[in-house]
C-alpha cells in the first residue's frame, strides 16, 4: 500500500513533465515564417565569396562585404542607398532623420566627412527628401532625387549639385509627372547626359515606370523602354555599354534584364531570370556578373544573389535603336541561356531599395 | 475458507500489470491533454471572445421586417466576407472604417474575388440618412456596415471581420513582414501621426520607395494608408490594400495550427469576426491553395464606377458619388 502511494507520488512529476513536454513540443511545430527572424550580416557567413568590396544596408545599418565576411561601418541611424565615388575612395549615403533625409559624404570606413544637404525643418511642410545619390563619372557632382518644388503634391525630381559645393548650388534636371511619386534612380553619364526612371499614369490611371534618357538639364526626356514593360532600377555596366534593369510587365513578379546601351538608346533586352521578386541589380567590377536582391524561402527576407552573365554579347542598339514605347518591343526580347543564380547570403534581411555599391 | 481470505486480499491489493499500464497511459494522456489545452488556451479564449460574433442586421425600413441574425452559407459553399479596417485611434467614439473590402471565397474552386468600397462613397445608411459609407460602422457597428453594404450593393454578406490598424501592424510583424511590389514612390506630407499616441490629429511625412521589398507592419500600414499624393486618391489606396492583403494571405498559407496561439495573442483586442472556427479553417484551406491567378481584384475607379463631387447636397464634403448601374452590374456578376 505504501509502495503504491510512493509510486503515485513519484508519478506526479512525470505527468507534469509530460504535460510540459507536450506544451513545448507544440511550440516547436510553429511554421518557420513565425519563428524565423533575420540575423545581423556580421554573424552570418556568406555562402559564396564575391570578388571586390560591396556595401549593403540592413535595417538602416551600413555593412561592408569583403573577402567573404561582413563588417558594420558608419555611425548609428537610418542609413540607406550607399554609392561610391568614381575613384572608389569615398561613399555618399542617405540618412533619414524624422521627416526628412540627407546626403552624407563618408570614407570607406563609414566616417562622415561632410553633410551635403540639409533638408530637415521644424515645420513639417518645409522638410524634404533626398534619395538615390549617384556621383557623376568625373566625380564633380552628385545627382539625386529631391522632392522640390512642392507645387502639386510631393514628387521627386532629379537634381544635381557639386560634390564639393553647397546645396544652394543644386540645379533641377527633370520635370516629373505630378502625383506619381516622380523621377528616381538617376545615373549620370560620361557624356553629360542622364538615365533615370520616370513614373507616369496612363489613361486608365495605371502607374507605369520607364527608363528615360535626357541629354541636358530640363531638356526633353526620351523613354528608352515601353510603358507596358514597367522597367526600373536601371544600372549601368562599368564600361558604360550595358544596362541591367528590373521589369515587371504589369505583374507582381519581375524579370531581370540586360540591354546594350550606346549612350542614348537601348538595344533589345535579354531576359536573364524571370518570375521572381528581383530588386536593385548591381554590376560586378569586371562587368561579367550581376548582384541583386531576392527573397529567400517563405520568410521572404531579401538575400544577396550573384548571377554570372551569358558569354554572348547583348544585341547592339543599332538593331533596335529607336526607343519603342509599344508592346511589340517585347517580341525583340530574348531569354538568354544564363547560368543559375547563386545565393550569396542566408538568414539576413538586406534592404532591397538600397542597391549594392560594388567595386 | 479462513485460509483463502488473506490470499484474496493480497491478490486484490496487487495491481495487475495491464491495469498499471492502462492507468499510466491514462495519466499521461491526461497530462498531455492538459499541456495541449494550456498551449491552445489563448485560441479558446479568442474563439469565445473574438470569433463567432453574433450580428443582428437591422431590417430595411421599406421592408419593415424584423431584425434577423446573419444567415450563414452552408459548409463548403461560396461565402462573402466584409472586411473592415479602422483607425482605432480614439478620434471617434466608434471608429470609421478606412477600408471596406468585399471578399467572396469559393472553397471548392479556391477562387477569391475582392471588391474595394471607397470610404468616401456617398450612400444611404442603414441607420438612416445619407453619409459617406465609412460612417456606417461609426453609427451602428458591424451590423450597420453590413446592412448598408447589402442594401446598396445588392449583395448578401455571410460574415464580417474587423481589424484595427494596430492589429494589422502586429499581425504583419508576427508573420515576419510581407513582400510587396511598390510600383511608384508613395510620398505623403499629410500622413496621420496617430498610432503612437500624442496629438491624434497630427500628421507626419512618409516615403515608401519603389521596387520589390520586405515591409514590416509599420511600413506596410503606411503603404496601405497613405492617400494624399496618389493621383487615384482613395482608389489608389484601395488597390494597395488589396495588394498587401494578398501578401498577408500568401504568408498565412504557411501557417499551421501551432501558430494559432501567437496569432491570436497578436490580434487580441484588435480583431473581431462573425466567423466561427470552422469557417476560419475553410479560409485557411483557400489560403493554403493560394494562387494569384485565382484572385480577381476590383476597384471602383473614377470615372467608370464613380465620380468626385462636392457641394451642399453632401454637406459641403468632398465625396465619391456611385454610378450604381455600373457598380451593380459588377456585383451581380461577381457576388451572386
Amino acid at each position: 500500500m505504501i509502495l503504491r502511494r510512493i509510486a503515485a507520488i513519484l508519478f506526479v512529476p512525470v505527468m507534469l513533465a509530460f504535460g510540459s513536454g507536450v506544451y513545448l513540443y507544440l511550440g516547436t511545430l510553429k511554421s518557420k515564417v513565425v519563428q524565423e527572424r533575420p540575423q545581423l550580416p556580421t554573424v552570418t557567413k556568406p555562402k559564396f565569396v564575391l570578388p571586390g568590396t560591396m556595401f549593403v544596408v540592413q535595417e538602416g545599418r551600413l555593412f561592408k562585404l569583403e573577402a567573404g565576411s561582413f563588417t558594420e561601418i558608419g555611425p548609428g541611424g537610418e542609413w540607406s542607398q550607399p554609392t561610391l565615388t568614381p575613384d572608389h575612395t569615398k561613399l555618399v549615403a542617405v540618412l533619414r532623420t524624422g521627416f526628412s533625409s540627407d546626403l552624407y559624404l563618408m570614407d570607406l570606413g563609414g566616417h562622415v566627412l561632410k553633410r551635403l544637404t540639409k533638408n530637415d525643418s521644424r515645420y513639417i511642410d518645409y522638410n524634404h527628401w533626398a534619395f538615390y545619390p549617384r556621383i557623376s563619372p568625373d566625380g564633380a557632382s552628385v545627382m539625386y532625387s529631391f522632392d522640390s518644388p512642392k507645387v502639386n503634391g510631393v514628387d521627386l525630381a532629379v537634381w544635381s549639385m557639386p560634390l564639393n559645393g553647397a546645396q544652394w548650388q543644386a540645379r533641377r534636371w527633370t520635370d516629373p509627372y505630378s502625383h506619381t511619386g516622380g523621377d528616381v534612380s538617376p545615373i549620370p553619364l560620361a557624356s553629360g547626359g542622364l538615365l533615370f526612371v520616370r513614373h507616369s499614369i496612363d489613361s486608365s490611371t495605371v502607374v507605369h515606370s520607364q527608363i528615360y534618357f535626357q541629354s541636358r538639364a530640363l531638356g526633353v526626356a526620351t523613354p528608352l523602354t515601353p510603358e507596358a514593360d514597367d522597367c526600373s532600377q536601371a544600372t549601368l555596366s562599368p564600361d558604360g555599354t550595358q544596362v541591367a534593369m528590373v521589369c515587371t510587365h504589369g505583374k507582381q513578379s519581375a524579370s531581370l534584364e540586360i540591354a546594350s546601351f550606346n549612350g542614348s538608346a537601348l538595344g533589345a533586352p535579354q531576359v536573364l531570370v524571370d518570375g521572381g521578386l528581383y530588386a536593385s541589380p548591381a554590376w560586378s567590377p569586371d562587368g561579367k556578373a550581376l548582384a541583386y536582391f531576392g527573397p529567400q524561402g517563405l520568410a521572404g527576407h531579401f538575400q544577396l544573389w550573384w548571377l554570372p552573365l551569358p558569354v554572348a554579347a547583348t544585341p547592339s542598339p543599332s538593331i533596335a535603336a529607336a526607343p519603342s514605347t509599344s508592346a511589340s518591343a517585347r517580341a525583340a526580347s530574348t531569354v538568354a541561356p544564363t547560368p543559375a543564380p547563386v545565393q550569396v547570403t542566408e538568414g539576413v534581411d538586406l534592404s532591397a531599395t538600397s542597391p549594392p555599391a560594388w567595386f | 475458507m479462513t485460509g483463502q481470505g488473506p490470499a484474496r486480499r493480497r491478490r486484490a491489493s496487487r495491481l495487475h500489470p495491464v491495469r498499471i499500464a492502462v492507468l499510466t497511459l491514462f495519466c499521461l494522456l491526461l497530462s498531455g491533454t492538459a499541456g495541449a489545452a494550456a498551449y491552445f488556451f489563448p485560441v479558446v479564449v479568442a474563439g469565445v471572445g473574438q470569433t463567432g460574433q453574433t450580428v443582428v442586421v437591422p431590417p430595411s425600413r421599406s421592408q419593415g421586417t424584423a431584425s434577423t441574425p446573419m444567415p450563414s452559407a452552408a459548409p463548403g459553399a461560396p461565402f462573402t466576407v466584409l472586411l473592415l479596417g479602422s483607425d482605432d485611434d480614439g478620434k471617434n467614439k466608434s471608429p470609421l472604417t478606412q477600408s471596406m473590402i468585399l471578399v467572396r471565397v469559393d472553397p471548392a474552386s479556391k477562387h477569391v474575388t475582392m471588391l474595394s468600397i471607397p470610404r468616401d462613397l456617398w450612400v444611404p445608411l442603414s441607420t438612416g440618412g445619407s453619409a459617406k459609407i465609412d460612417a456606417a460602422y461609426d453609427y451602428g457597428g458591424a451590423a450597420a456596415a453590413i446592412a448598408t453594404v447589402e442594401r446598396n450593393f445588392h449583395v448578401h454578406i455571410d460574415e464580417y471581420a474587423w481589424v484595427g490598424l494596430k492589429g494589422l501592424i502586429k499581425l504583419i510583424d508576427r508573420l515576419g513582414g510581407v513582400d510587396v511590389l511598390v510600383s511608384n514612390p508613395v510620398l505623403d506630407d499629410e500622413y496621420p501621426n496617430d498610432i503612437n499616441g500624442g496629438f491624434l490629429y497630427g500628421y507626419m511625412r512618409i516615403a515608401a520607395l519603389p521596387g520589390f521589398q520586405h515591409l514590416d507592419g509599420t511600413h506596410a500600414l503606411q503603404y496601405v494608408r497613405s492617400r494624399h499624393n496618389d493621383i487615384n486618391g482613395d482608389f489608389g489606396r484601395s488597390a494597395r490594400q488589396q495588394q498587401v492583403l494578398l501578401a498577408i494571405k500568401a504568408k498565412a498559407s504557411t501557417l499551421n495550427a501551432a501558430d494559432l496561439p501567437d496569432i491570436v495573442e497578436t490580434l487580441k483586442g484588435n480583431f473581431t469576426t462573425s466567423m466561427g472556427l470552422d469557417r476560419v479553417r475553410s479560409l485557411l484551406g483557400v489560403a493554403t491553395a493560394f494562387d494569384l491567378a485565382n484572385v480577381k481584384q476590383i476597384v471602383l475607379f473614377v470615372p467608370t464606377y464613380t465620380s468626385y463631387d462636392r457641394g451642399a447636397a453632401y454637406g459641403g464634403q468632398s465625396v465619391v458619388v456611385p454610378h450604381w448601374s455600373q457598380i451593380l452590374a459588377v456585383t451581380r456578376a461577381n457576388f451572386p
